[in-house]
């Protein structure tokens, strides 16, 4: 459990200390030293404009990463509020939120980002828009059924009739009993996030060039897939080494909180 | 038992008309006037105001949202999925077309799946704990965190360019589906061998299996009559994510081998922001997708009548 919480920290750090280990500035072009393979110098060689491998890795990771935390986040915020809803709003507000959220799932939710992010137009803004709008109904499910298993607790009463308003309720008693849970399906959502954001720059309808996103790099790398191959390689690497190291600490967590984690 | 599968019929409607108003409202709202993109798709110019006018009452546009809204619905109902904004021909038989390149590639993938993943997850727990376990477990998870189109790519990279073995790109021939066909079964055996894995666990943990071994049946006949029953129902229910799974896997995936499915058929339009086409996509895969979930929910309920009646 340590190794693996630990890996993930490695990857964060890795991704706010860009700007201190990048050897070079992952902008700046060198076009006499295109394509270039691993050397002393550029470690992991140069991409087909002579910018060096490592440094858009390094700074890569702060968009996929970055994004990634950003974008889950935004889908636990808007999963728990609609889910606290349902299950406190009462039989009609909970039909309708149940169903809007069943509505979302009705549809591979990778799919439905790329045509949102696509019909929106080619943009980070619209990649954070798409991939958040679908990306809230696990938490909502779950908070949900926290939630109604909540409402009939002792204390959940005794805190109702003593005259608490909802909010502070929520506040108190949902919340509280909520975060573990919702802290093992944001692990799995963060990891999701950064396939999701990889998936959508590889496409050309998520971050666009010439910053350098994992993704990205990897549509820039494909074509020259036959000359470089190695090019190809390093960014597909990160984003598996970071979803798995992610992935770890999310079973980790799973386990180490399967008491206080209800059913996902 | 029917009032359930009725409910569940019901909430199914009531999911796609929620689909098929959030697709009428994200195109209603992207950016660009809509009448301009029918107006340049039909006269391949740039036309005059009136002209624009003259399309937008038309094509219903200046109707206002709701009205607009039930103009564009009553064909869709009908089964009509209108022309393509860029060519003018009909949509259906060219999402026909794209479908009949997509299905064989996802039932082969879904194939090689099962076949990777049933005898590896019960070999795994044939032992829980050694290393062939441990291996299993490593596959799967390192299967889950590929994405699909980074492994399509080092396999067009290892098996076409390196060795020269499989055709990467197009559609001619047969051969040209074991490439995208193995990239995505990969992704599903890790995702099944992990859960055919926790459920042979699980079921193995339950109190009647020393009760059966007590009462003289055998190994065998435990390990078939019920655990494997007890893996089987998660099972069901995972093959909606694997659906899931494939249809996310078949966009990327069919965009680095150029075949001409419904995956490369969705990114192109949108490129080209061909929007009948988006819609028609975005409909029959939803429709596809809320079918075999609801076809799973039906036989799940049917496999384990515990939860026969509850949740409908």
């Amino acid at each position: 459990m340590r190794n693996v919480i630990a890996l993930a920290f490695c990857f964060i750090a890795l991704a706010v200390l860009a700007p201190i280990l990048a050897p070079y500035d992952p902008a700046a072009i060198n076009i006499p030293n295109r394509l270039s393979a691993p050397s002393a110098d550029w470690v992991l060689g140069t991409d087909a404009l002579g910018r060096d491998i490592l440094s858009r890795l390094l700074y890569g990771a702060r968009w996929s990463l970055g994004l990634a935390f950003l974008i889950s986040f935004l889908g636990l915020l808007i999963g728990t509020v609609i889910g606290l809803l349902a299950a406190l709003g009462g039989k009609w507000v909970d039909w309708f939120l149940m169903r809007a959220t069943d509505t979302f799932l009705s549809f591979p939710e990778l799919v439905a980002a790329v045509v949102i992010a696509g019909v929106l137009g080619a943009s980070t803004a619209s990649m954070i828009f798409a991939l958040t709008v679908t990306s809230w109904m696990r938490y909502a499910r779950v908070a949900r059924g926290v939630g109604l298993s909540l409402q009939s607790e002792g204390y959940v009463i005794q805190a109702r009739l003593a005259g608490l308003s909802p909010l502070s309720i929520a506040r108190w008693h949902y919340i509280p009993s909520l975060l573990p849970s919702l802290t093992v399906v944001w692990t799995g959502m963060f990891a999701r996030a950064i396939l999701g954001i990889s998936t959508l720059g590889f496409l050309g309808f998520g971050v666009q060039p010439p910053m350098p996103e994992w993704g990205t790099m990897l549509l820039d790398a494909r074509i020259h897939m036959r000359s470089t191959p190695l090019q190809m390689i390093w960014p597909g690497l990160a984003v598996v080494m970071s979803v798995l190291a992610i992935n770890l600490a999310g079973d980790a967590l799973r386990d180490a909180l399967s008491e206080r984690v209800q059913d996902i | 038992m029917t009032r359930v599968v009725f409910g569940l019929f019901l909430r199914a409607c009531v999911v796609l008309t929620g689909a098929a108003m959030a697709t009428f409202a994200l195109l209603w709202h992207a950016p660009g006037d809509p009448a301009l993109a029918v107006a340049l798709a039909r006269y391949r110019t740039v036309v005059p105001d009136a002209v624009l006018d003259h399309v937008r009452a038309e094509a219903g546009f200046d109707a206002g949202y709701w009205p607009a809204f039930w103009d564009w619905l009553g064909p869709l109902l009908r089964g009509d999925f209108g022309q393509s904004a860029v060519t003018g021909r009909d949509v259906w038989p060219e999402l026909v077309t794209a479908m009949s390149y997509t299905a064989p590639v996802a039932l082969l993938a879904l194939g090689i799946g099962m076949a990777l993943s049933v005898p590896l997850a019960l070999l795994a727990t044939k032992r829980p704990g050694s290393w062939l376990d441990r291996f299993a477990v490593a596959i799967a998870s390192l299967g889950v965190a590929i994405p699909a189109f980074w492994l399509g790519l080092l396999l067009i990279l290892l098996f076409a360019v390196q060795l020269g073995w499989l055709p990467a790109m197009g559609a001619r021939t047969t051969a040209h589906m074991i490439l995208p066909a193995v990239t995505l079964g990969l992704g599903v055996a890790a995702s099944l061998t992990r859960i055919i894995r926790s459920g042979i666990l699980e079921a193995r943990g339950k109190p009647f299996l020393p009760a059966f071994l007590r009462r003289g049946v055998s190994a065998r006949g435990v390990q078939r009559h019920h655990i494997a029953p007890h893996a089987g129902v998660p099972v069901v229910t995972v093959f909606g994510l694997e659906l899931a799974f494939l249809l996310e896997g078949l966009v990327t995936v069919e965009v680095i081998f150029s075949r001409p499915g419904l995956g490369g058929f969705l990114v192109s339009a949108i490129s080209a922001r061909d929007f009948p086409k988006v819609q028609a996509v975005v409909l029959v895969t939803a429709l596809i997708f809320v079918t075999v979930n609801l076809l799973i929910d039906i036989i799940y309920r049917a496999l384990d009548p515990r939860i026969g009646e509850q949740n409908a």
